[in-house]
């Protein structure tokens, strides 16, 4: 029987560059794995690719997400299935606002799950009383997605919208990049909310403190290259905190 | 103030009077007068429509006009800034599907100093639509302080729809502030890949997104009623 997420030798390329080349990952359900790698190894663009960004062309190699072949679905397919990526650069949608966003993607959900919508009362509960673990006022739930926000609150608001989709595999993408301290505790406070046994996280950041501190990861893994190259607890951590990634681009 | 017939409707605002004005059928020709100091706010629904609409701005007159042009027509728009400051704002959204052919035209001269006009047209084709937008400001050589804006965006929602846009700026003065811009594109596909990440399908994706772009000139439609009637009306119309 193949794992929760079984990664086997997925190759990917966009235009004519290769970037994922052969890469494997098996992840268990309710685990913490932190991806570390130097820039440009391809973090970000496996995290796409598990979304089935169009951008990046998969062609090798196999994704089994709870026993299906997750490659054959949609983007929005895989997104009801429990996939869910805060970006590591958030888009801005002008003219919707992060409520009325929040309301259809919800609904989305429970219509793939077979429930009802969720009535307005219910979801403006939900969404506010999420919104406050994050520090999210009511004024920005009224404002038009991610416009204007500063980086520290685009990541809030990505760490808000794990919490009302409840998804139950998380990549988070470089979720501490560019904030100061008191908005890494922040951004760290999604993952310390929502971590449970039915919960898998995959977090990508180059932050030891942020990761030993606030993510406590089960697995780390390390890619070069494109490929993982070598997996591990935190002790790996530990390494590339001395050492940097010298090691791990002899074996790559 | 409003005068009725099937050929032309004519509508005359007096001296320091302000009126709102709801026009839901349109005659052939409407003609509007806008008084000195007066202002005039005016919602046109253009549905299926022809008409040739031709505004004068006395001094210091005020004239506000959103129009929404849905499906095959054909409409100008016309105003004459004849009268010291006079301000004249004029945005207009439309949206064309299957096979249906929408012109509109409009053609502003600033005949007096110190005159302002805005315009916003936002668009939005699918099908096997064909949209053109021709745009004209006309500032004669004597004229002083003039300030004018013309911003045309719109989206191209298939493949075989076709818009076309010509903006065409005439100025002879030198005293201006002139601004235009016109950008013609598809739906944002990193937008659409958020919204998908998230769970929308794709037409519900497009949909929301098409009605926000657009909705940002309706959103001016004080009236709430009438604002929420126009954007459903839009949703219906696109074709998405
Ligand atoms: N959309 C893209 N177009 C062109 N090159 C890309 C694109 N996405 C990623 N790459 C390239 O692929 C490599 C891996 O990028 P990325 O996945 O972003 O790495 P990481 O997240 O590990 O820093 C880099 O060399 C990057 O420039
Ligand atoms: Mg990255």
């Amino acid at each position: 029987m193949s794992a929760w997420l079984e990664i086997k030798d997925l190759s990917a390329k966009v235009g004519e560059k290769e970037i994922l080349k052969g890469l494997s990952l098996s992840v268990g359900k309710g685990e913490i794995h932190v991806l570390m790698g130097p820039n440009g190894s391809g973090k970000s663009t496996l995290s796409n690719v598990l979304c089935g960004d169009p951008m990046y062309e998969v062609t090798g190699g196999s994704v089994t997400f709870k026993g299906k072949d997750l490659l054959a679905e949609s983007i929005e397919e895989r997104a009801c299935d429990g996939i869910f990526m805060a970006f590591q650069r958030p888009v801005e949608i002008p003219g919707v606002t992060m409520t009325t966003f929040m309301k259809y993607a919800l609904n989305a959900r429970r219509r793939a799950a077979g429930l009802s919508e969720m009535d307005a009362v219910s979801f403006i509960k939900r969404l506010k009383i999420r919104a406050k673990a994050f520090d999210i006022s009511e004024e920005m739930l009224k404002r038009p997605v991610n416009v204007g926000f500063s980086g520290g609150e685009k990541k809030r608001m990505e760490n808000l919208q794990m919490a009302v989709l409840e998804p139950d595999f998380c990549i988070l993408d470089e979720m501490d990049a560019g904030l100061d301290v008191d908005a890494v505790k922040v951004a760290g406070a999604g993952v310390q909310i929502m971590r449970g046994p039915e919960r898998t996280f995959f977090v990508i950041s180059h932050n030891i403190g942020f990761l030993r501190e606030q993510i406590k990861p089960d697995f780390v893994h390390i890619l070069v290259g494109g490929r993982v190259v070598a997996n591990g607890g935190t002790e790996l951590m530990d390494e590339v905190e001395k050492n940097g990634f010298s090691r791990f681009y002899k074996e790559a | 103030m409003t005068q009725n017939t099937e050929k032309r409707t004519v509508v005359d605002v007096a001296e320091r009077e302000t009126k709102t004005l709801v026009e839901t059928v349109l005659s052939a020709e409407t003609v509007v007068s806008v008084g000195k100091g007066a202002s005039l706010t005016h919602y046109r629904l253009a549905e299926d429509a022809e008409n040739a609409l031709t505004v004068r701005l006395d001094a210091g007159a005020s004239y506000t006009l959103i129009t929404l042009a849905l499906g095959t027509g054909k409409l100008r728009i016309a105003a004459d800034l004849a009268g010291e400051g006079a301000v004249c704002r004029s945005d207009v959204v439309y949206a064309a599907t299957d096979d249906e052919v929408l012109s509109l035209q409009t053609d502003f001269t600033h005949n007096a100093d110190k005159t302002v006009s805005r315009q916003l047209v936002k668009g939005a084709a699918n099908g096997r639509a064909k949209a053109s937008f021709e745009g004209r400001i006309l500032i004669p050589y004597d004229k002083k302080e003039i300030d004018g804006s013309q911003q045309h965006r719109a989206l191209l929602l298939s493949r075989d729809c076709e818009i076309a846009a010509v903006p065409r700026l005439e100025i002879y003065a030198d005293d201006v502030k002139c601004a235009h811009g016109s950008a013609v594109g598809s739906l944002n596909a990193e937008q659409l890949y958020y919204m998908r990440a998230r769970g929308l399908d794709e037409s519900e994706a497009r949909r929301l997104l098409t009605t926000a772009f657009l909705n940002e000139v309706l959103d001016g439609i004080r009236d709430e009623a009438l604002r929420s009637d126009w954007e459903a009306q839009t949703a219906e119309r696109i074709g998405l």
